[in-house]
């Protein structure tokens, strides 16, 4: 099929397709100006090794890749990142499958049980971070005052990537339990009627009912959650001093980034680091993509 | 259609307006100056007719905000220069340049400042002067009195030397059976901390040329030797890296900690702030003779300098600005109004009083002994960070028991520091 050219328009169709672009423009703009730019520039400047300001810089090839594909501290990271993740995600979803499915009863207080939940995804992330930082305080935090123990939550590295994930899987949860508040009411009520009176139990009716039916919206969260988590840095860098002995095994790739391109001011560096977690998510996705095809039940 | 030119017409007239209004917007990092440097520039204000905004920022989004600025050429009039970064914007041309200014002004001998600071904002290749001293720091131990009371110890002397607080904050740390820990000092208090051990034992950090190190020398070694017995007594890294010393000093946890001048009213302002008292920076007896000789006490200073963007909209306004603030009379002011000391030698006395109830004159008679300028290399931050953190002295703060430990992070630090200067950082 031809695509009608401007030409061949009547009068009354290029106006609609004036106004068309004039109402997408915003959106556009905002799009190009603040993603497709500045992305395309990433990976431009990832070939350069560029000025503090990043403005102009050495074009070196691919020299700025092989140093950070060399370098431990990447893959360090990656692999911090991705306990972060391993964390987050399948507590993040659990936990809040598990809590949606009891707010969506019609039980008293369910509604104040909700607001107390998403709560924590209003707080801006920097005041989560800095309240939890202070509970895990080894010294004077509230954890180990409560329990009596003296545990370096923070600053022991066999543990501080658990403290923190701990507070992803925190602030995530009710949002995702929002989201899957929204997906249980589009489960038809007769599903579990008819299962009822054939003598299911609960449990049964929530692993062969909810949980198929539920699991676009799971897949969404946890596709969204995923790439979130893979991109976590707000909480690393606001829980953990720069002098952290725990700080190495904890840091995740984007903390790497930070440190490179605005306190080392190496812009190139830091582009090369990013493109790399790029690429590692695209292949996250893909393999995610598979899955969805085979675990994905859309009626 | 007329009326979205007219429209755009009057936004464009708003815009031009703006730009041309007798405003300066004057960025900082430091909180507790703000009030002292916004009268000043009242002041000024009040004789030029152009008003002063003056914005803080804290100190890490500070230098995140003035590089963004600097890319997309959308930096303050007026702001403060540090060595960490100097020599990077001066390199690429993004601070205005005062030679000319200076050179026609009266009120402005570059003779009358701390000559380090002078050099510092002076470009090496072409003798351009790209900011003015604002004001200069130095070093001095912090000690609480309540806690040596308590325990039964001597007070800080001025005539202390390291070993002297090693065995202080040895006993407080004995005898409160660990509640309470002599001293505190993390890798990150460098320029208020461990750099002084390293000079006050001959060593350096970084030469006075700012092209080569001798943190592994020997004077060196021996200072962070001092410094590795001083972490045996006193709170553990992680303890100091969760809470911070300034958290662990105000809530008495902690006997003795050394701070900047730059520190003075986060602790005058302090809720015990009557227990806390100031001492001269403890010296290395090197000689034995049981006095601070030249070379044996060394507090590290630091000045900030006055800049102008190099395409502020009105460079004669913001050179007339940078130069009020510079000049004797307002470098006494700042002294008096508790601002910082000026950044030319002489006219701090005010500094000292402008804290009735506490004594701060140790920061003014560190100035009696030797002075150097906080290390730096074109970017500091490069290697500055990395020597604090693992594979740095992060190793040796996490095992103080360990001599070889210490010893090994002074020639992992010196490896460190060497590789950014031969990189060009």
């Amino acid at each position: 099929m031809k695509e009608p050219s401007l030409k061949k328009m009547t009068a009354a169709e290029k106006t609609e397709a004036k106004w068309a672009w004039a109402f997408i423009a915003p959106t556009m703009i905002g799009l190009i100006v603040l993603n497709f730019y500045p992305a395309v520039n990433t990976v431009w400047q990832s070939f350069f090794k560029s000025d503090p300001f990043g403005r102009g810089g050495k074009f070196v090839w691919f020299d700025n890749y092989k140093t950070v594909l060399a370098a431990s501290e990447t893959w360090q990271s990656l692999w911090n990142t991705i306990k972060y993740a391993i964390i987050e995600v399948p507590f993040g979803v659990v936990i809040a499958l598990i809590l949606a499915v009891f707010l969506n009863k019609k039980l008293k207080g369910t509604s104040a049980f909700r607001t107390i939940f998403f709560l924590p995804m209003v707080c801006a992330p920097a005041a989560v971070a800095m309240v939890w930082k202070w509970l895990y305080n080894q010294q004077f935090g509230l954890l180990n005052n409560v329990f009596h123990t003296n545990i370096a939550w923070i600053s022991d590295p066999k543990i501080a990537w658990i403290s923190v994930g701990v507070i992803g899987v925190w602030s995530v949860i009710g949002y995702n339990m929002v989201l899957f508040i929204s997906g249980l009411q589009e489960i038809p009520g007769d599903y579990y009627e008819a299962a009822a009176i054939d003598g299911a139990t609960g449990i049964r009716q929530f692993f062969h009912i909810t949980v198929p039916l539920l699991s676009p919206t799971t897949f969404f969260i946890v596709q969204t959650r995923l790439i979130g988590a893979l991109t976590i840095f707000d909480l690393m860098f606001m829980v953990m001093d720069k002098t952290n002995i725990a700080l190495k095994s904890v840091q995740s790739i984007v903390y790497v980034f930070y440190t490179y391109a605005f306190t080392q001011n190496n812009k190139g560096y830091g582009a090369t680091v990013v493109i790399v977690l790029v690429a590692f998510i695209m292949i996250v996705t893909f393999f995610m993509q598979k899955l969805e095809k085979k675990m994905v039940f859309y009626n | 259609m007329k009326r979205i030119a007219l429209l755009v017409m009057l936004m464009l007239a708003l815009t031009v307006s703006a730009a041309f209004a007798e405003t300066l917007t004057v960025n900082i990092w430091d909180n507790n100056q703000r009030a002292g440097i916004q009268q000043i520039c009242d002041e000024w204000s009040a004789t030029s007719g152009i008003d002063v905004k003056v914005d803080v920022i804290d100190w890490d989004n500070y230098w995140t905000l003035l590089s963004a600025g600097a890319s997309g050429g959308t930096l303050p009039d007026v702001f403060w220069m540090h060595s960490n970064t100097a020599q990077m914007y001066m390199d690429y041309d993004l601070l205005l340049d005062l030679t000319d200014y200076v050179a026609a002004d009266d009120a402005i001998n570059l003779d009358d400042y701390y000559q380090g600071i002078v050099d510092l904002y002076t470009r090496d290749s072409d003798g351009k002067v790209f900011a003015l001293p604002k004001d200069h720091d130095t070093i001095a131990l912090l000690w609480n009195k309540a806690i040596f009371d308590q325990y039964g110890v001597e007070y800080p002397t001025d005539n202390w030397t390291w070993e002297d607080m090693y065995e202080a904050a040895k006993q407080i740390t004995e005898k409160s059976e660990g509640n309470v820990y002599g001293m505190a000092m993390n890798t990150s208090n460098n320029q208020d901390g461990w750099y002084n051990l390293i000079y006050d034992y001959g060593g350096n950090v970084v030469s006075d040329t700012h092209d080569s190190t001798a943190i592994d020398s020997e004077g060196a070694k021996a200072g962070m030797e001092m410094m590795r017995k001083l972490l045996t007594v006193g709170a553990p890294q992680t303890v100091v890296a969760e809470t911070g010393t300034e958290n662990l000093f105000k809530s008495a946890k902690t006997a003795m900690i050394s701070q900047g001048s730059w520190m003075i009213n986060n602790f005058y302002t302090a809720e015990n702030h009557e227990d806390y008292f100031w001492a001269l920076l403890p010296y290395a007896d090197v000689n034995g003779n049981g006095q601070a000789d030249d070379g044996e006490r060394w507090s590290c200073y630091n000045g900030l300098g006055w800049a102008a963007a190099f395409n502020t909209a009105n460079p004669d306004a913001a050179y007339s600005l940078i130069s009020w603030l510079c000049a004797k009379e307002q470098q006494i002011k700042q002294a008096e109004l508790g601002v910082t000391m000026a950044g030319m030698p002489g006219v701090s006395e005010a500094f000292a009083n402008a804290f009735p109830g506490m004594d701060i004159s140790a920061f003014l008679a560190a100035e009696d002994f030797n002075l150097y300028m906080r290390p730096y290399t074109k970017m500091t931050t490069v290697w500055e960070d990395p020597i604090q953190q693992a594979g740095g002295f992060l190793d040796a703060w996490q095992n103080p028991e360990d001599p070889a430990i210490m010893e090994k992070a002074c020639d992992n630090a010196a490896a460190i520091i060497r590789d950014a200067i031969a990189q060009g950082y």
